[in-house]
């Protein structure tokens, strides 16, 4: 087929290998900069790009309800059954766990520990997806504007989510925690051993540098261990699956699987400040969730 | 008026690979609608364009990615400046040079953002040969054959081209 012939002209092409040359150059010579001065410029235009994939995520998502209301409906009378005991059980461990809270109370009045301040938290919804092959991420609709900035730590009523990697003004990407580039700072609830949680390419995550002598098992709670900004101490991230314990390693490591179904979290609360860090929510019973319109 | 319509097209790419794109992967990997958009900016109206369009297009992606920006803005302006180039050299565009070409844009934008990101050490280059890069770039291909049939043969480009001419 013949070739559309509408192309620039030879002026234009040596402008276009100048422009392209002087990005290159420009990346190679002063890449922290760049990267700065095209991020700073790019809250502005991810917060004008954040109204057409906010429109098609709610358009998506009505769909989606549309779908899940009443077309598949399949099974939903054995899930409420499975739901109803799920509940029975759940209320019995609420009122044991009620008993141990009020026990904790009591014992750090006795001690006169200084009460902790609670996370301060702002509330956002998930509008998109990872827009590349190379990182698992989620896109929030809050951004630089509702005071979200990067690092900061993203979960859910069930656990750890993820990272703040990125914010524009509307905007913010999150690493999700199965990303093999994302490291959290983990511990074991029971045996109290100290690792870090790395995710895997086959999307669950890894506990490693845990001590030889630790009797880490199948079925261990890994939680956050504050050691490192972003989360507090506490929260689930996930179970252990399997010990690696290889032959003269000076570590063991495990496999963990993530307390929260990244694929599917809609909702989420991104952590603003951890313990200690904010005075407003010091003495309340539960973390302060900021949400906006 | 072409600004307006760049602007379009890359609001456009953005919303595809942000929201609509993930429920349409295979074997959860995406193709790259945005390098493939550019090769074809890049084809019909120039190196200058092209690269433009491709810079802009990086830059607006990476803001909704955790991928390196400057890998993004370069692989999306190379790629478009590199089809000018290639569109100037052809007095035809076949199928099988267009997907061929995709596949090898691709391939390289693969490799480039694969340097540029510092990936972890799970990642090796083989893996990432494997499960990324190859597989996103017959997607390309594939992608890149369906556009070209809509263009060429449903929006009847070699007529317009002609009538411009004229």
């Amino acid at each position: 087929m013949r070739m559309a012939n509408f192309r620039s002209s030879y002026g234009a092409r040596r402008l276009a290998l100048g422009v392209f040359l002087l990005v290159l150059l420009g990346f190679f010579l002063l890449p922290h900069q760049l990267q700065t001065m095209f991020q700073g410029l790019g809250g502005p235009v991810g917060w004008v790009l954040s109204w057409p994939v906010r429109m098609v995520a709610s358009i998506e998502d009505g769909i989606g309800e549309v779908w899940y209301r009443y077309l598949a409906l399949q099974g939903v009378e054995d899930e409420n059954r499975r739901l109803k005991k799920e509940i029975e059980q759940l209320q019995g461990q609420n009122s044991q766990l009620r008993e141990a809270a009020s026990a904790t109370e009591r014992l750090t009045a006795l001690l006169e520990f200084k009460a902790q301040a609670l996370p301060t938290m702002v509330a956002a919804q998930v509008i998109g997806r990872n827009t590349d092959n190379w990182y698992r991420t989620i896109i929030l609709n809050k951004g630089t504007s509702d005071g979200i900035r990067p690092d900061m730590g993203v979960v859910t009523s069930a656990g750890v989510v993820g990272r703040i990697v990125k914010a524009t003004l509307a905007t913010s990407v999150v690493l999700l925690v199965s990303d093999p580039n994302n490291a959290i700072a983990g511990l074991i609830q029971r045996t109290r051993d100290e690792g870090i949680v790395e995710g895997t390419t086959e999307g669950l995550a890894r506990l490693k540098y845990i001590p030889l002598l630790s009797n880490v098992r199948s079925g261990d709670h890994v939680v956050t261990s504050g050691l490192v900004g972003g989360f507090p101490r506490g929260l689930a991230i996930g179970t252990i699956t399997k010990i690696d314990k290889e032959e003269g390693a000076l570590f063991q490591s495990a496999e963990v699987r993530p307390e929260v179904d990244v694929t599917r979290v809609e909702e989420v609360l991104v952590i603003q400040s951890s313990y200690g860090a904010n005075e407003e929510s010091q003495g309340e019973g539960l973390p302060s969730v900021k949400t906006k319109p | 008026m072409r600004v307006l319509l760049y602007s379009v097209l890359i609001a456009g790419l953005v919303v595809l690979h942000t929201t609509l794109l993930p429920h349409l992967s295979v074997w959860d990997i995406k193709p790259d609608v945005g390098l493939v958009a550019v090769c074809f900016v890049g084809l019909l109206a120039g190196e200058l364009e092209g690269l433009l369009v491709g810079l802009f297009l990086g830059w607006a992606m990476s803001l909704f990615s955790a991928g390196d920006l400057a890998a993004s803005m370069t692989v999306k302006g190379g790629a478009g400046f590199l089809a000018g180039l290639a569109g100037r050299q052809m007095a035809q565009v076949t199928p099988i040079l267009l997907v061929s070409g995709l596949l090898v844009a691709s391939i390289g934008g693969g490799l480039v953002t694969m340097w540029a990101a510092k990936l972890s050490e799970q990642q090796n280059i083989w893996w990432v040969l494997q499960t990324i890069i190859v597989p996103q770039a017959c997607l390309d291909a594939v992608i890149g054959g369906i556009g070209y049939w809509l263009l060429w043969s449903r929006f009847h480009l070699d007529r317009l081209a002609t009538e411009q001419e004229l």
